[in-house]
């Protein structure tokens, strides 16, 4: 698993350099698929390894059934975004690089961010780790703003200034625990290993000090309120099979870090004071995104706020920290990526048969496969049994019943409802026919067809999946 | 003292209005950071790669996007810099007071530190020209490479050497970021980019 674990970047790395290769088009694009599939393959075998074996940790790496979960939507989303990515490529048009080269540097940035990605979940130090994902940021801030119109350059630049930002307030976070370990004799890189960090006895006020700055500066990455303002502009200006991969993969691998923060320094900084953290986000965020929720939003703006309240729902289940919240983190971070990224590839026919649809509301869309997506995303969002969302913010619910959290539960539930409304009415005037309006077909719908079926199908095995979690070995095991 | 005039450094870069001087501050900063690293037990090769990067070859990069985005004017500025100075300032002295010992043995270098990293957040924030903004960004990296100096047998060259790749990758991206925009908009200044809202 070792070899294995090492090697996956290094395929999406080789795979990005073969679809730069092509010298055509076409030819490049054929390699894309190919080095899309052995990507997948690949990190979707380790994702299978770490589910089923034994948790491994070593100095540099630590693979346990978060990592699974992780490796498995970021092999899968990864793999659908590098699949509809010509087709966005063929209508893209406008491009901030020239057009010979702007194929190339969309293949090289989209692997390169891909690659990064899958190091996340099972680099074994925290200082490796926060490396990486400082530089998702420079790749992915290049792919948002692709387009090179003004609103993607605005979108790119609060990105990238934003979430480096963040990251330097978590970086010096990071040299507090270094400091910390050094007083008490460990230095160098391995002193920030999680499992060195577990069993340091930190000064507790630097290390609540570096808990908190490390926090709140992964919070601006995975876009918490209130720190979230990147986020919707990003999600809504990138091209959309790399929206996709920003609000499914990007958003809950630096959950899972700020995770495993919490589980290193829960014992210095106490268990109380590491959840509250966690829970105030989550809340925050919830209730942040229901207003925006409500608003006749274009789509993909619409999915973005969504993706503020679902990493919201995310942060509070860790912050709860039971083992009923840990079952529905699992089931929200999958259920999520697969219905989010789902509805981002619908905008894709949308965009391209009427590109001032990225500018307004959802409208007169029935009766047409992107109709199809939109709807099966959307009500999956919304947490409509049977969507596995329904199931695991049931979970996480109980698992804040279960931590003692009543009010919190009480409080997130009502604006999870209100979200659920939200959501439904920005279906129904999108997807059902204004009167005496006609859907046009979009071309290239097949493909969205064959994701429909597939991002559908694997939602539903989900629900039954997650009926199997709670008080399993593998959600015992991260506790 | 090293540690004061770096931060007196990074000041400068809040009051000055031209983005030539305070590509100028920067550089002088990074450098007699850069020297300060020299002058502690550590990798030499890593502390001169550190120094040769982030005071001449992210400079000269700077320079020549400032070359190539001339402004008609300078930019408004959303305050007068005394304004400036003193909310920055105030930041940097609220965020010391709070700041418990770090067990490092030098209290006044770890307070430079974080108030030069305060320093550096205040510049992204307070400043308009796309370039201050990226400027604001590496004093924030530099008060963290001076905390990083203080830290008991010294940072992990590793991790040196990967914060300053990652920075070298963000200021490079940036760069292309803020020709980017002055091609779109005539100018550098970042207070035009609001058409994104909801």
């Amino acid at each position: 698993m070792t070899e294995l674990a090492l090697l996956v970047p290094l395929i999406a790395l080789a795979g990005g350099a073969l679809a730069c290769l092509g010298r055509t088009p076409a030819a490049a694009d054929r390699l894309n698929v190919v080095a899309a599939l052995v990507t997948a393959a690949a990190a979707l075998t380790l994702a299978a390894l770490a589910l089923t074996g034994e948790e491994l940790r070593t100095r540099w790496l630590q693979v346990d059934g978060a990592s699974g979960v992780l490796l498995a939507v970021i092999a899968v989303v990864g793999l659908c975004s590098a699949l509809v990515s010509p087709a966005f490529l063929r209508t893209a048009g406008r491009s901030w690089f020239t057009a010979a080269r702007s194929r190339r540097a969309y293949y090289a940035a989209l692997y390169v961010f891909w690659a990064a990605l899958m190091v996340v979940p099972v680099a074994g130090n925290l200082a490796v780790v926060w490396l990486v994902v400082e530089g998702t940021t420079g790749a992915s801030a290049l792919l948002v703003a692709f387009s090179g119109r003004r609103e993607a350059l605005e979108a790119g630049w609060k990105y990238l200034v934003l979430t480096t930002l963040g990251l330097s307030v978590a970086l010096l976070g990071i040299v507090i625990l270094a400091i910390g370990q050094a007083g008490l004799g460990e230095t160098g890189l391995h002193a920030l290993d999680w499992t060195a960090l577990e069993r340091a006895a930190l000064e507790h006020d630097a290390a609540l000090l570096a808990f908190v700055l490390i926090i709140a500066g992964l919070a601006t990455k995975i876009g918490l309120a209130p720190v979230h303002n990147w986020l919707p502009d990003a999600h809504s200006e990138a091209p959309a099979p790399i929206s996709a991969l920003l609000s499914a993969a990007l958003l809950p691998s630096v959950a899972l870090v700020a995770w495993r923060v919490k589980t290193a320094l829960e014992a210095a900084v106490g268990p109380g004071a590491a959840g509250a953290m966690f829970i105030g986000f989550g809340l925050a965020s919830i209730i942040v995104a229901v207003p925006f929720l409500w608003r006749p939003l274009p789509f993909k703006r619409l999915l973005a706020y969504s993706s503020l309240e679902h990493m919201g729902v995310i942060a509070l289940g860790i912050g709860f920290g039971t083992s009923l919240a840990i079952a529905g983190v699992l089931v929200h971070v999958a259920g999520h990526a697969l219905a989010k990224s789902l509805g981002f590839y619908a905008a894709l026919p949308l965009l391209r048969a009427d590109p001032e649809a990225g500018s307004r509301p959802l409208a007169g869309v029935a009766a047409s496969p992107t109709a199809t997506a939109i709807t099966v995303s959307l009500i999956a969002l919304a947490g409509l049994p049977p969507s596995p969302l329904f199931v695991s913010e049931v979970l996480i619910a109980l698992g804040g019943v279960q931590a003692g959290e009543t009010a919190v539960v009480t409080v997130a539930v009502v604006a999870l409802a209100l979200g659920f409304l939200g959501l439904l009415h920005a279906l129904f005037d999108g997807v059902l026919p204004e009167a005496g309006s006609r859907s046009r077909p979009h071309r290239g719908e097949r493909q969205l067809v064959a994701l429909t079926w597939t991002l559908g199908t694997g939602l539903l095995a989900l629900t039954v999946a997650s009926a199997l979690l709670p008080g399993s070995a593998l959600v015992e095991a991260l506790l | 003292m090293t540690a004061s005039v770096i931060l007196a450094l990074g000041l400068g870069v809040v009051l000055v209005r031209r983005r030539s001087f305070a590509i100028a501050l920067v550089s002088v900063q990074s450098l007699a950071l850069g020297l300060l690293a020299l002058d502690h037990d550590g990798e030499l090769f890593v502390a001169g790669l550190v120094l040769l990067v982030k005071a001449l070859a992210l400079p000269a990069l700077l320079v020549a996007v400032l070359r190539r985005t001339r402004e008609p004017r300078l930019v408004a500025a959303a305050a007068g810099p005394l304004v400036r100075l003193a909310g920055t300032a105030a930041a940097a002295a609220l965020a010391v007071v709070l700041l418990p010992p770090l067990a490092t043995g030098d209290i006044h270098a770890e307070r430079m530190a974080v108030a030069l990293v305060v320093v550096g957040l205040s510049i992204v924030v307070a400043r308009r020209p796309a370039l201050f903004q990226l400027l604001g960004l590496i004093v924030a990296e530099n008060g963290l490479s001076l905390l990083a100096l203080s830290v008991p047998g010294g940072l992990s060259y590793v991790i040196e050497l990967g914060a300053l790749f990652d920075l070298a990758l963000v200021v490079v991206v940036a760069s292309f970021f803020t020709r980017g925009i002055h091609g779109e908009l005539g100018t550098g200044d970042t207070e035009l980019l609001r058409g994104l809202r909801d």
